[in-house]
């Protein structure tokens, strides 16, 4: 399945490639390797006071 | 059918989590007084329903897409605040709208079914849903429907405004769901009065959206709403002619009796003239539309009221695994003195109550009919007398039930003997009105009650087993920022799990924090000058029930706004309940509900939530050692998109105090346009970075966005191309040194991000 079937740019990927296909080249030296998990946003009109 | 089939309708957007008690009631007593043909409908629950399903969220994946905002947004060199929202949406739509439909299902499988009461499957079930709301208001951009809120680009606080949002296709999503969901059934049933129930704002454009298209296909039928939001701004909308469009008349307050009087005189083709508490558009001598608003009527017999009736109600559609039924105890408030509230005024004139004994028959009786054992008594509080009489009611006849509800404190009623008493009987939690730990505050307030006594009074009943949520506030009318630290500070020392100088544990386990706000009923509004405030008059605002105001001392609403923040900051530090995504369960709150009706004490319920942690925990300890580094594989469906602008910093920036002013907000609905302007100066715009290629990832197991490089990406991607780490280890030909520490370290990164998994840990699995 694809995240965006008509944007080559986004993916999802569930289906995995024989072994022998990967890795890609990998310049395990120069890679930007961050990561920022996002914290959930939970503003006021998450905690409706008068709700159930 | 009968010859005068009547609908009540609870339109979006309202809870989802139990069903609605006012069209019960009405049913009821309309049944009683010889209108024997009543349904009643949860449009609310049904169109959530509707639209956190597969194909509905594919459909808005489509809709969204369609127009193509990221790839705009792209061409820019920088994002401004007015852009910042369409990116996010924007991003959201293309790293999970797809994965969500494929969760959606699922997702509420697990709401309403055992695997509810287990907190590894419950909250990313939770966030699921809050996410695929996103994806449903991508679709109507920039409308936003939540769990809790549903908000135009349309202000509710003026009719030409209203009436503009119920006409527009772009980005009204209940035009559809009406047409092609709704509006068949109503006109096959074709009744003679359709009644709808607005008890909060955001319901109604909605209403007013479905009421102007049921006046299109069924001109006969007599269109009526009422319920307590209208009871603020029902006369307003009576002097705007052009919302006839929508409705033929209000029932202001208590609703009973005038519509019961309302069935008869259409029935009976006479005037509405004499129904007390209606109110009514008709023409003038002149032709004109005009609305007349008729005297006041005294209040039913509450005692007398028959047991609310909820057949028909679609007990299935609830996103909870059991039905919590909702049951007035009483109406109005005994105690009716604090100058904040208005929510009394409401429900009508005066309190009146039914007696414990009535109560105790018809939760009995109610648990009998429809096999529920769990209650929401609907009340401002409990009198004293009550709180001593009902728990011996409730015992003796056997009712069986667990129970919540609102509480005033009252320490000569809520004793050690009283809580225990009242735990017997059911109740598993109450909400206490505190508002604030400044004594110079709770006099301004006229509350009536000292934090001292009120500490008791929640030691007391956490001692007996019930848990004790407080309701605070922040921002009323002089309270400076001082004022509100002191707030946090006794929330924070009485929090449960923090020891006190006493040795013991606070009793406090939620704290249910709101901003201040001026209504128009409010001894706030009607005496500005005592409270110290200068209310800023919107003349354009016809509609307009909450104003804003300068204050001539302490805080004002934009600080008011950020001390909420930092409070709640706090908060989430000291209530175990409000830790990481445990919080969700307080966003639902019949969801902690529930599981203390299950069985579980507050503090079992915290270490149930807390094994989901430390599991995880263990999880990673196991990876970080280097145990299961090498068995790590990517979490299936996890999904990727390239994108222009960092989605973590725009999201920082949009929950700056002054972009959520900006924005609609959540009890008023209204946008202030200069507050755009000062957001977006205040906050400025977000550069794009050429260099540093963003991408955004999306996981579907811990349902978290993290943000990545592109060369992360190209790393994940190989990662599953491989299958697992250690595979790609494999096929990298072993790399050591700092290139594999830099490559562990990355990979326990995305991991700790929720990216990937260990294949025996079935964390992820909703």
């Amino acid at each position: 399945m694809n995240a965006d079937s008509t944007n080559p740019e986004n993916k999802s990927k569930d289906e995995t490639k024989k072994p022998e296909d990967a890795p890609k080249k990998l310049d395990l030296q120069n890679l930007d390797l961050s990561v920022e998990k996002v914290e959930e946003r939970i503003s006021p009109s998450e905690t409706n006071v008068f709700d159930k | 059918m009968s010859d005068f089939p009547i609908t009540l309708i609870f339109p979006p957007q309202a809870h989802f989590t139990q069903p609605y008690m006012g069209l019960a009631c009405l049913k009821a007593w309309l049944q009683e007084h010889g209108f024997d043909d009543v349904e009643q409908v949860d449009a609310s629950v049904q169109s959530y329903d509707h639209f956190l399903s597969a194909d509905y969220l594919r459909w808005a994946v489509r809709r969204a897409e369609a127009r193509g905002d990221l790839e705009q947004l792209a061409t820019k060199d920088e994002l401004p605040f007015a852009d910042m929202d369409t990116f996010r949406t924007a991003a959201e739509v293309a790293v999970s709208g797809h994965v969500l439909a494929e969760r959606v299902e699922g997702a509420k499988a697990v709401l309403r079914g055992q695997d509810f009461f287990d907190p590894a499957k419950y909250v990313p079930a939770a966030r699921t849903l809050f996410h695929s709301l996103r994806i449903v208001s991508a679709a109507w951009a920039p409308t936003k429907l939540t769990p809790h809120n549903f908000t135009m680009a349309y202000s509710i606080d003026r009719s030409n405004e209203v009436l503009a949002a119920t006409r527009d296709e772009d980005q009204n999503p209940y035009l559809d769901y009406f047409r092609t969901e709704l509006l068949p059934a109503i006109v096959k049933r074709n009744p003679r009065v359709l009644g709808m129930s607005i008890i909060y704002g955001s319901q109604l454009i909605p209403a007013l959206t479905l009421g102007r298209l049921v006046k299109e296909a069924l001109p006969d039928c007599h269109i009526t709403a009422g319920g307590g939001f209208l009871a603020y701004i029902g006369e307003k909308i009576l002097k705007a002619p052009a919302l006839s469009e929508s409705l033929d008349s209000i029932v202001f307050h208590e609703g009973e009796k005038p519509l019961e009087e309302l069935c008869r005189a259409v029935r009976e083709g006479t005037d509405f003239k004499h129904i007390a508490s209606l109110g009514y558009f008709t023409k003038n001598d002149q032709g004109e539309t005009v609305g007349i608003k008729n005297i006041g009527g005294h209040p039913i017999s509450l005692n007398e009221a028959p047991m609310p009736d909820f057949d028909g109600t679609p007990f299935d559609s609830y996103f909870s695994p059991e039905v919590v039924l909702a049951y007035d105890v009483n109406r109005g408030c005994y105690y009716g003195e604090c100058s904040f509230c208005t929510l009394p005024t409401v429900i009508g004139p005066g309190y009146r109550t039914r007696a414990a004994e009535t109560i105790a028959g018809h939760v009995k009786a109610m648990r009998e009919k429809y096999g529920f054992s769990n209650f929401n008594f609907i009340t401002d509080c409990l009198p004293p007398g009550m709180i001593r009489e009902l728990p011996e009611e409730l015992i003796s006849q056997g009712s069986d039930i667990k129970w919540w509800c609102d509480a005033r404190v009252e320490p000569r009623a809520y004793t050690k003997q009283g809580a225990e008493r009242l735990y017997e009987s059911g109740c598993r939690k109450l909400l206490f009105g505190f508002e604030t730990a400044v004594p110079r505050l709770l006099k301004l307030m006229k509350k009536g009650q000292t934090p001292k006594r009120t500490l008791e009074v929640a030691n007391n009943c956490n001692d007996a087993g019930i848990s004790v949520t407080f309701y605070a506030m922040v921002g009323f009318p002089s309270e400076t920022r001082e004022e509100a630290r002191e707030t946090l500070a006794m929330l924070q020392e009485n929090a449960a799990g923090t020891i006190g100088p006493n040795g013991k544990s606070g009793p406090l386990r939620e704290v249910s924090l709101q901003t201040f706000h001026v209504d128009e009923v409010a001894e706030v509004f009607r005496d500005p000058t005592t409270y110290g405030v200068e209310l800023l008059p919107d003349p354009a605002a016809d509609l307009q029930l909450y104003h804003d105001f300068n204050a001539n001392a302490g805080m004002s609403q934009l600080e008011a706004s950020e001390m909420f923040d930092e409070i709640m900051a706090g908060l989430r530090q000291s209530l175990p309940l409000f830790h990481e995504d445990t919080f969700f369960y307080f966003t639902q709150k019949s969801h902690y509900f529930l599981h203390l009706a299950s069985g579980h004490s507050p503090d079992e319920f915290i270490e149930h939530c807390k094994r989901r942690g430390v599991a995880r925990q263990d999880e990673l300890a196991r990876t970080a050692s280097g145990d299961a580094l090498l068995d790590l594989e990517v979490v299936p469906l996890t999904g990727t998109c390239a994108i222009p602008f960092s989605y973590a910093e725009v999201t920082r920036r949009l929950a700056h105090p002054l972009a959520r002013a900006a924005r609609p907000d959540f009890l008023t609905g209204t946008y202030i346009p200069d507050l755009e302007l000062r957001a977006a100066e205040g906050i400025g715009p977000v550069p794009s970075n050429p260099q540093k290629k963003l991408v955004l990832a999306y996981s579907p197991g811990s349902t978290e966005f993290v943000e990545l490089s592109k060369d992360g990406e190209a790393v994940l991607d190989a990662l599953r191309d491989s299958g697992s780490y250690g595979k790609l280890l494999q096929a990298l030909g072993q790399p050591g040194g700092p290139e594999r520490e830099r490559l562990d370290h990355f990979v326990l990164g995305l991991h700790r991000a929720g990216l990937l998994f260990v294949p025996e840990h079935q964390l992820t699995a909703l």
